[in-house]
């Protein structure tokens, strides 16, 4: 049993405030139970102590493993702002940005002409003579474009005509030189069954 | 002291916004200290590494619920009490929690059949520490290896501060009967 006047054990473990302390180890110093009952108890912990800290086997990291991922919604969130939403974000600021900035810098409307300027262009309209000369040259224009066309449309069914009796021709010449080789053929069939048959060894 | 505990603290808010770099360094800085808490009191290093993974999966998973990051220590370490005490439980389902003694038989630490501390003094100290209760046991790791104050404690395994000095000081007097003479042997 310690007689020191506060807990011997709690100024051991470092518990007491540093004044108490301070009185402990003053009582320490005098007292030889106690300093006896301080020696055990510094021995005990000094033996703890040959028990050192291991290193851990295996390190614990988590980088790589899935649980350890965000949960889906943030994953989604984040794949949501991280690619198409967020381009899609930036182009309608940035169309935002351009609307309104053409809107500040845009030039002021032209004046509405006045009724002066409505009599000017009454005044400089055409007369019917000028509209119908316009009318009649356009139709001329048009009318000679579509003689060019049917002159170009006319060569072309020309030129088919032709290719096509050239065709034909090729074909007659074709069909012509079958029939010929067909004779030959037949001419040689009857032969080769009339002739005798070439004479052999034994004949000599 | 100071700039390593901000630095905790804003590595615990960026962890808890999803950063699991932050959570890593966390991890790489407190990993060992959790470790040997666990080997000590399962005296088993492949139980040991199992809870540790554990208990940091589960303080990532519960980072948000912590809303003093400056008690992240306790929270941590009231996390691996929890583990180990349910490995436990789970290995003796029929024994009172009070009575559990994850080493009731061993006298020193083993990982397959071979010593891991060959020194006398060593050997004396696993068995001693296997002979305390699991709460005498835990006082002792909690208080000598790792060095929490009472009040820490207190809040790790959730009870009185006084019922903290009964379990140590018993497991103290133990000790100190037990290994205070070896020592004196190998000092003299």
């Amino acid at each position: 049993m310690s007689c020191s006047p506060f807990d011997l054990k709690e100024y051991f473990l470092k518990e007491l405030p540093i004044p108490q302390a301070a009185q402990v180890e003053d009582h320490v110093n005098m007292c030889s139970g106690c300093r006896e009952e301080l020696d055990r108890l510094q021995l005990t912990e000094a033996a703890l102590f040959s028990l050192r800290d291991e290193e851990i086997p295996q390190r614990i990291a988590f980088v790589s493993d899935k649980i350890f991922e965000p949960s889906p919604i943030r994953r989604w969130l984040s794949a949501f702002w991280g690619q198409s939403a967020r381009l899609g974000f930036a182009s309608a600021a940035m169309l935002s940005a351009a609307i309104v900035f053409s809107s500040v810098n845009q030039p002021a409307p032209a004046p509405t002409p006045g009724p002066a300027a409505i009599q000017k262009v009454a005044a400089v309209a055409p007369t019917p003579e000028e509209i119908q000369a316009r009318i009649d040259a356009a139709v001329a224009k048009s009318v000679d474009q579509a003689l060019k066309q049917s002159e170009k449309s006319k060569q072309l069914v020309a030129d088919l005509t032709r290719a096509n009796e050239q065709g034909q021709a090729m074909l007659l010449r074709a069909m012509g030189e079958i029939e010929i080789l067909q004779k030959h053929a037949q001419v040689q069939k009857i032969a080769n069954s009339t002739l005798p048959p070439p004479p052999t060894g034994e004949d000599k | 002291m100071i700039f390593r505990a901000v630095e905790d603290a804003d590595l615990i808010r960026q962890a808890a916004r999803g950063s699991v770099e932050s959570y890593n360094l966390l991890v790489s800085r407190w990993e060992k200290r959790v470790y040997n808490y666990l080997l000590r009191m399962t005296a088993n290093r492949e139980d040991a590494l199992d809870l540790t993974q554990d208990v940091f999966l589960k303080a990532y998973q519960n980072l948000r619920k912590l809303d003093d990051p400056g008690r992240f220590a306790a929270w941590l370490y009231r996390i691996a009490h929890n583990e180990a005490f349910s490995m436990f439980r789970k290995r003796r389902p029929e024994t009172d929690v009070d009575e559990l003694e994850p080493t009731p038989t061993e006298t020193r630490v083993t990982v397959g059949g071979s010593s891991v501390f060959p020194m006398e003094l060593s050997l004396a100290v696993s068995g001693a520490l296997g002979r305390l209760s699991a709460e005498q046991r835990e006082a002792v790791v909690l208080k000598i290896y790792q060095g929490f104050k009472f009040e820490e404690m207190a809040e790790i395994l959730s009870c009185p501060v006084s019922t903290i000095k009964s379990r140590l000081y018993t497991a103290l007097e133990l000790l100190k009967t037990e290994l205070a003479p070896v020592k004196a042997r190998g000092v003299s």
